[in-house]
């Protein structure tokens, strides 16, 4: 029997994997990805605990946290778009120059 | 099974929703004004911009402490009071599109429309307790804040809005499994409720766990917007590629709406007596004051020495909050009410001496060497900047010294001293590379034959320092009122 606690791990071990795609990708693209990983995991972890709970509430947050994940892909694609353009490049080691 | 609810508009309570429409609406008519006839005067958005903003402000003064629109709005003292500062600094940022050269952002109206809605996203941040609600609040002014930097248009703006984002996208995932760690511990996501659950289930030791470890979450989320240590190295490069005048809005506003977002989630936590928070709370503020204020000392540029210098003031507010008293609450609000009017004053002389081009540096618009002997070039421009630099340094009786003296003695109170010790130590670190710029204005013979290095100066601009010269010499005389206006605000609504 699948309970609470499975999601959660696997909603964990989701949020891990984008934190750790975070710190080591250095492609702009691969890094959005990450980060929509860990939105995602969140996403898993209400849908299994407002389940649990029979409460409305996590569903609904599950929800907004979809839309603000692509209204932030929106707006990061669009910069990477800007970037691109100008840099040719989305590797973040080419991109820095700004330090200290 | 769910029923079906009955609402009745006065339940809505929609006053409540007043000041944020009045943004939005603003901003929508920014863009239908630009759609029907294109290619108007920048000045023409500016004080519609500053109308809107206005109308908002009177509407946010008109505002009762109540609740409204199922639950989701709570507008308290805190909220009251965050909305006036951000909307007080707001106005003081629009009129700086003003310049006398033209830069490439302030010519479109959707950088107005934007701002709106930004000042809008905050203002929903503040007057909910509803983690959804402060969620989308966040969102909606840092998506609009990315946006703003970028449209600068320098490959380095690009880079600032580029690292600004993905730190805010890493923050939005720590928040939402924070978010979600409370949830699982509390069953709700109302942060009344959220109270009322932990006050009863504390004890367990899986509970304290799993408690601490949402609150970790949460506070990784925070640390990236309050630009906490470690969180902070997207900061300073942030600051330095956006234009000074957002630089010096970042440095407040969005600061000022995630500590009252912070007060009321981790004020739960530090009255439950979970003192394992309050702990890292305030290693975290040690830390990022005394970092910061080391990493300042070795800065080239003008502008991220005041981006650091931002980070060590955050610290040093953010070990305000730790402290679990009503005069430690106020005095979040009180020392950024005192540090907006000088710190964006600061950052409006930058502005001025901007020139499109780099004239002074391969990298830097504000290198130290730019400002060298300033006293013979420009005496006013050189007095008014100084003054600027003691008040952060907290020289009395400029304004930002009262901010400091009121949170030590709020630390003291509390009973840390050690902690005031070490803000005290902190502020004399600060001093030495606020009056290094102090001493190449006055002391240091110029380095480049200029006859000028204002020359983005113009009326609306001066009208600004003006403001914030005013506000920081006379913060003496209005110190009290603002004070007893902010406590009384603060210990209204239960901090």
């Amino acid at each position: 029997m699948i309970g609470l606690n499975h999601y959660l791990i696997v909603a964990g071990l989701l949020f891990a994997i984008g934190l750790i795609g975070v710190i080591r990708r250095r492609n702009l693209l691969m890094l959005f990805f990450a980060t929509e990983i860990m939105l995602n995991a969140a996403n898993v972890a209400f849908a299994a605990i407002s389940h649990y709970y029979n409460d409305l509430s996590g569903q609904m947050f599950a929800f907004f946290i979809i839309a603000i994940a692509a209204s932030e892909v929106a707006i990061g694609l669009g910069l990477l778009i800007l970037i691109y353009k100008k840099q040719g490049t989305l590797d973040l080691d080419d991109l820095a120059s700004m330090k200290g | 099974m769910v029923t079906p609810i009955q609402v009745t508009v006065q339940e809505l309570n929609l006053p409540l929703l007043v000041p944020m429409l009045i943004a939005i609406a603003g901003g929508l008519g920014i863009l239908v004004i630009d759609l029907l006839k294109s290619n108007l005067d920048k000045s023409l958005y500016v004080m519609l911009s500053m109308i809107v903003l206005f109308a908002d402000m009177l509407a946010v003064a008109g505002l009762t402490p109540n609740r409204g629109f199922f639950d989701l709005m709570l507008v308290d003292g805190v909220s009251i009071v965050s909305q006036m500062l951000i909307i007080v600094a707001s106005m003081l940022f629009i009129p700086l599109a003003l310049t006398s050269k033209r830069f490439h952002e302030f010519s479109y109206p959707e950088f107005f429309a934007l701002f709106l809605f930004m000042v809008a996203g905050f203002q929903f941040m503040v007057s909910t307790d509803n983690l959804i609600l402060i969620f989308v609040g966040i969102e909606t002014a840092s998506l609009a804040l990315y946006t703003l930097i970028a449209m600068h248009n320098r490959s380095n703006s690009f880079e600032a809005a580029l690292k600004y984002f993905t730190m805010g996208a890493l923050a939005a995932g720590f928040y939402a499994m924070g978010s979600a760690v409370v949830y699982a511990v509390t069953g709700s996501i109302e942060l009344w409720q959220v109270k009322e659950a932990l006050s009863i289930s504390s004890g367990a030791d899986s509970t304290i766990i799993a408690v601490t470890g949402g609150a970790v979450l949460l506070l990784v989320a925070f640390a990236f917007k309050l630009s906490l240590f470690p969180f902070h190295t997207w900061a300073p490069d942030v600051y330095e590629g956006a234009s000074a005048p957002l630089a010096g809005y970042m440095s407040i506003v969005p600061k000022v709406a995630a500590f009252a977002v912070a007060l009321r989630i981790f004020n739960i936590y530090i009255d439950l007596g979970v003192e394992s928070v309050r702990i890292i709370i305030l290693v975290l503020a040690v830390v990022t004051m005394t970092l910061a204020n080391i990493m300042a000392l070795v800065q080239e540029d003008v502008k991220r020495m005041l981006a650091y210098s931002s980070i060590s003031h955050a610290g040093f507010v953010m070990a305000a909050l730790a402290l679990g008293t009503t005069k430690g609450n106020a005095g979040v609000f009180i020392y950024y009410a005192l540090f907006m009017f000088t710190n964006l004053g600061a950052f409006t002389m930058l502005w001025i001496s901007r020139h499109k081009k780099l004239m002074y540096s391969g990298r830097y618009d504000h290198p130290y060497e730019k400002f060298a002997g300033l006293i013979k070039i420009m005496p006013i421009g050189a007095v008014v900047m100084a003054l600027f630099m003691l008040s952060l340094a907290g020289v009395p009786p400029f304004s930002v010294f009262w901010g400091k003296l009121f949170i030590m003695s709020a630390a003291v109170d509390a009973g840390y001293i050690k902690l005031a010790i070490i803000m005290g130590l902190n502020s004399g670190i600060a001093a030495y590379y606020y009056l290094k710029l102090i001493v190449y204005m006055f002391l240091k013979e110029p380095v480049f034959n200029v006859d000028t290095i204002y020359y983005n100066i113009s009326k609306p601009l001066m009208v600004i320092i003006g403001i914030a010269v005013v506000a920081t010499v006379t913060s003496v005389f209005f110190f009290d009122v603002l004070l007893t206006y902010i406590y009384t605000m603060i210990s209204a609504s239960g901090f």
